[in-house]
């Protein structure tokens, strides 16, 4: 199986650590892992922001790079539900099906595909406080929502509590939109970075000393609203946990 | 006249500053949203519930000229008089016509968002007609001068202070009374004597009924028995998508309706008008305004399902914290955000991009609209008809080209103290300033992972398949 | 009234007509569905009258319903809409809105009640066409029979034809309630402060 490791733009320019992670991870449970370098982004904040036109030689470009995988692996849920689902800036050639079909999120990947349940490498001695983006929560459905009532389930917990030493703070609004948004974080910045503050001292106030997630972009935001207002926590992307980093 | 498109962004971020507003808005819907969320777990069927309340929705629309004569026949049959109107300006001409037909001057209602839509109380005070909000909430909104920040909670954005001072003002109460109880009741003794002399009563409507010609008014106060039934002149106005095919269909809808809305099972009063009172009149107006429109459109026709419960705007993140006036229309919240527009593409152009599509609006609608979907279309087709700045679709037609190319968008961000420092000046001025006046920016790292795995990985990578990246 | 309406209603239906997306061969009407729990016991009716805000007044041993009535109003004006319960007012004395505004409390029957909601019904046939005068009561007490009770919703309206016979059918559970100021939630806002059920069986 030719797997495709697709790191988005903004984690290529600052989170270049999670994306090492990811591909350590990948290759420790035995993949294969192909990564193009021509890469840049997915087209998700034009198709976000209305300008899907402007998406299309961006599109273009991902399909041009991952076509030939058979599976295409981001450490990263919101541009992987925008491939999955509103990739349709170009024409939905059946290679372009093929990708969008078979581009995974991290966690699922390991959790549904892989089927992996353990890290033995793995060692997190910290209170976690979980962050499912929206995406990975009500479009990629790593776990349950609140709003529906499901039974529980989440893909992330699952996995991290293989890691030993961890142990799991519970916010009081799990599933509260942190308020990053993509363009939205921009164009409203005030109530974006409202949100954001609320979300990290959720955590905060839960007992967390660090938040995790799959969706750096969420993060990358909560994290300059915590630095900003002193809430003192810090923040990992799940890959690095999975992939044994102690801190 | 140049239409204004409305500045949420900027009347939301001055609610953030009324700090004790915004922390009880938050907390006071965040509630709302759990009490919901305590009746959905009450009722195994609950999703049942909602995917039968969709069907019987999207039957009815796509049968709606058939239902609305049906409910015309029957209604008729029953003694009322049927009215309708293709928009606001028609519906009000038609309640003064009534009004005057009755020499009735003062004119009590209960809670209606489509009489606001028609903006009917502004059209008919100059006629010398005297209109009371009896709803306690729309009320104090009416007194303020404001349009109703919620649906079924209209001056959720108050607190008690702020009513304390404006009915110090209209009521000669005690400007520093801090007790919602005895300012209620001072609403209840001012309202009386103006129920009891009142010429007309109106109420707007839940639903309508086809098979029995009948509608439905559902109050917490009472508010609307009392409008309807104190003088010998009931007019009712209802949207055209109001109605369903049958009586029992209501058992779907009013067990969703009161929980969705307040986490409460039902609303203290679930009233089904069908007849005039003894030598009374009756009157509905049925309005358009618009909704035969959206009908018509391909990808926001469903959003005529609306029950009107205000579930989307207690989940939504945006909403709690911005307030249902920044949104400047009748319909705030997610659901405004998908039906404004519909009335005025340049006006509520800003409301679709109030959003970050986190998906929760479309969870909690009972009638399963899916809300951020429509959003995102929204943003597309306002897009395409050039009602979004220019400034925000260079951007946008820039930022494609960049990361269309990896050799520029390589060079943009090439180097070791990569990004901050080097990112194309666009990005840089029109997303880090706005994303740094209440956040640190992202910390600049060493070296991309793109030049990390150039320099760790790519000599292994290429040995083991010859089909690996080309080197720039 | 004027040919306008006309106008307005045939210019609406003929654009329904014309343009609507939703085809109706894709939306058939469900079936009537009855969900959910199906008991109709009072313990169930009354745990759901007491969360909505109503009460329950129990009649003591050998007391009759004035009596039981008195015992929880005294000295006041009360006035009746049944003939099984007297009072020295009855509703159809009632000549003005005036007059309805000085009642305290009103004692109705209601012919049935609804488990899930706690709620009770009332149209112009309990009330002898005196609409308004229950909502300008003070207090309410509701007759009820334990024999008259049906599970919930779907259940009430597919049962009881009151629903398609009555001209004015109200549902009442519990008092007027409102919790537009600040969120306190506050019984007796415009209609009735209280709501009282007392069993006749």
């Amino acid at each position: 199986m030719k797997v495709g490791l697709f790191i988005p733009c903004y984690m290529d320019a600052f989170f270049p650590n999670a994306a090492i992670a990811t591909l350590e991870l990948l290759e420790k449970l035995g993949q294969d892992v192909y990564y193009p370098l021509d890469q840049t982004c997915c087209g998700q904040p034009m198709s976000n922001s209305g300008c899907n036109k402007d998406a299309h030689d961006t599109e273009e470009l991902f399909i041009k790079n991952f076509s030939d995988c058979d599976v295409i692996v981001g450490p990263t849920g919101s541009c992987v539900h925008h491939i999955r689902d509103n990739f349709d800036a170009i024409e939905q050639t059946s290679e372009v099906k093929h990708v969008r079909q078979n581009t995974y999120e991290l966690v699922e990947f390991i959790h549904d595909i892989l089927k992996v349940r353990e890290f033995p490498w793995a060692e997190f001695p910290h209170k976690v406080g979980i962050h499912n983006s929206c995406a990975t929560l009500r479009s990629l459905r790593t776990a349950s929502m609140s709003e529906l009532g499901e039974p529980f389930f989440s893909k992330p917990k699952t996995l991290l509590s293989a890691v030993k030493g961890i142990s799991f703070a519970q916010p009081q609004r799990p599933d509260e939109c942190c308020g990053f948004g993509g363009t939205y974080s921009v164009t409203e910045e005030a109530i974006s970075a409202q949100m954001g503050l609320d979300k990290v001292r959720d955590h905060h106030d839960a007992g967390a000393d660090y938040i995790v997630s799959a969706d750096t972009s969420c993060m990358m935001h909560q994290q300059g609203c915590a630095e900003r207002n002193n809430v003192n926590i810090k923040f990992i992307h799940i890959a690095e946990i999975l992939n044994g980093a102690r801190s | 006249m140049s239409v204004k498109p409305v500045a949420h962004a900027h009347e939301g971020a001055k609610f953030l500053e009324e700090k004790a507003h915004y922390h009880f808005h938050d907390e006071r819907l965040w509630d709302v949203r759990q009490k919901r969320d305590q009746e959905m777990h009450i009722l195994p069927e609950w999703q049942e519930l909602r995917q039968k309340a969709s069907e019987i929705k999207e039957h009815t629309l796509a049968n709606l000229p058939e239902y609305l004569e049906q409910f015309e026949k029957n209604a008729k049959a029953n003694g009322i008089y049927v009215h309708w109107a293709r928009d606001g300006e028609e519906h009000n001409r038609l309640v003064n016509e009534i009004l005057q037909s009755h020499h009735a001057k003062s004119l009590i209602k209960s809670k209606s968002m489509i009489t606001d839509e028609c903006e009917m109380r502004e059209y008919l005070e100059p006629q010398g007609i005297t209109v009371t909000e009896t709803d306690l909430g729309e009320r104090i909104q009416q007194l303020d001068n404001q349009l109703p920040s919620h649906v079924v909670l209209p001056a959720v954005q108050k607190l008690t202070g702020d009513v304390a001072a404006l009915f110090a003002k209209h009521y000669n109460t005690d400007p520093n009374d801090n007790d919602p109880h005895s300012l209620t009741e001072a609403q209840r003794q001012a309202a009386r004597p103006i129920i009891l002399n009142a010429d007309a009563g109106m109420t707007g409507g839940n639903f309508l009924v086809a098979e029995t010609g009948s509608f439905v008014v559902c109050t917490n106060e009472g508010n609307a028995d009392l409008s309807a039934n104190v003088t010998g002149l009931h007019i009712a106005t209802l949207g055209i998508e109001r109605i369903v095919p049958r009586m029992s269909d209501l058992g779907v809808f009013i067990r969703l309706l009161s929980r969705s809305a307040l986490g409460s099972p039902i609303t203290q009063y679930t009233t089904h008008f069908r007849k005039p009172k003894k030598n009374g009149e009756m009157h509905i107006i049925l309005v358009d305004n618009g909704r035969s429109d959206r009908l018509a459109m391909d990808d926001f026709w469903s959003s005529l399902k609306c029950i009107r419960c205000g579930a989307c705007m207690n989940t939504c993140p945006v909403y709690r914290r911005s307030g249902g006036q920044s949104y400047g229309a009748v319909y705030s919240g997610p659901i405004g955000a998908i039906i404004d527009p519909t009335f005025n593409k340049t006006k509520y152009s800003t409301l679709p991009f109030a959003s970050t599509l986190n998906g929760s609006c479309t969870n909690v609608c009972p009638v399963k609209i899916n809300i951020h979907e429509q959003i995102f279309k929204w943003r597309r087709v306002l897009v395409e008809e050039h009602e979004i700045p220019f400034v925000k679709k260079e951007i946008m037609k820039m930022a494609g080209r960049l990361l269309a190319s990896p050799r520029l968008y390589r060079a943009a961000i090439k180097g070791t103290n990569v990004a901050l420092s080097t990112m194309p000046r666009f990005i840089l001025y029109n997303y880090l300033n706005p994303w740094g006046k209440h956040r640190e920016l992202p910390h600049p790292v060493k070296q991309t992972f793109n030049s990390w795995y150039r320099q760790n990985r790519l000599k292994s990578a290429q040995k083991q398949s010859e089909k690996g990246g080309q080197v720039q | 009234m004027t040919t306008i309406h006309q106008n307005a209603r045939d210019v609406i239906l003929a654009k329904l007509r014309e343009k609507k997306i939703p085809q109706p061969e894709q939306f058939p009407l469900p079936d009537v569905v009855t969900l959910g729990d199906l008991d109709a016991s009072p313990k169930r009716f009354e745990d759901n009258l007491l969360r909505m805000g109503g009460s329950l007044w129990p009649r003591e041993e050998g007391e009759s319903l004035e009596e039981a009535v008195r015992r929880k109003f005294p000295d006041v004006k009360i006035c009746s809409a049944t003939d099984e319960f007297k009072a020295s007012f009855k509703i159809t004395d009632l000549r003005s809105l005036k007059e309805a505004n000085l009642v305290d409390v009103m004692v109705v029957r209601s012919p049935f009640g609804i488990a899930e909601m706690g709620a009770i019904f009332l149209s112009e046939k309990e009330l002898s066409d005196h609409l308004a005068d229950v909502h300008l009561a003070q207090h309410l007490i509701v007759l009820l029979s334990k024999s008259d009770l049906t599970a919930n919703m779907h259940t009430a309206y597919q049962e009881r034809e009151e629903f398609k016979s009555a001209a004015y059918g109200v549902l009442m559970s519990g008092p007027s309630a409102t919790a537009d100021i600040q969120g306190v939630l506050i019984r007796g806002a415009q209609g009735v402060r209280s709501l009282t059920v007392i069993w006749t069986d």
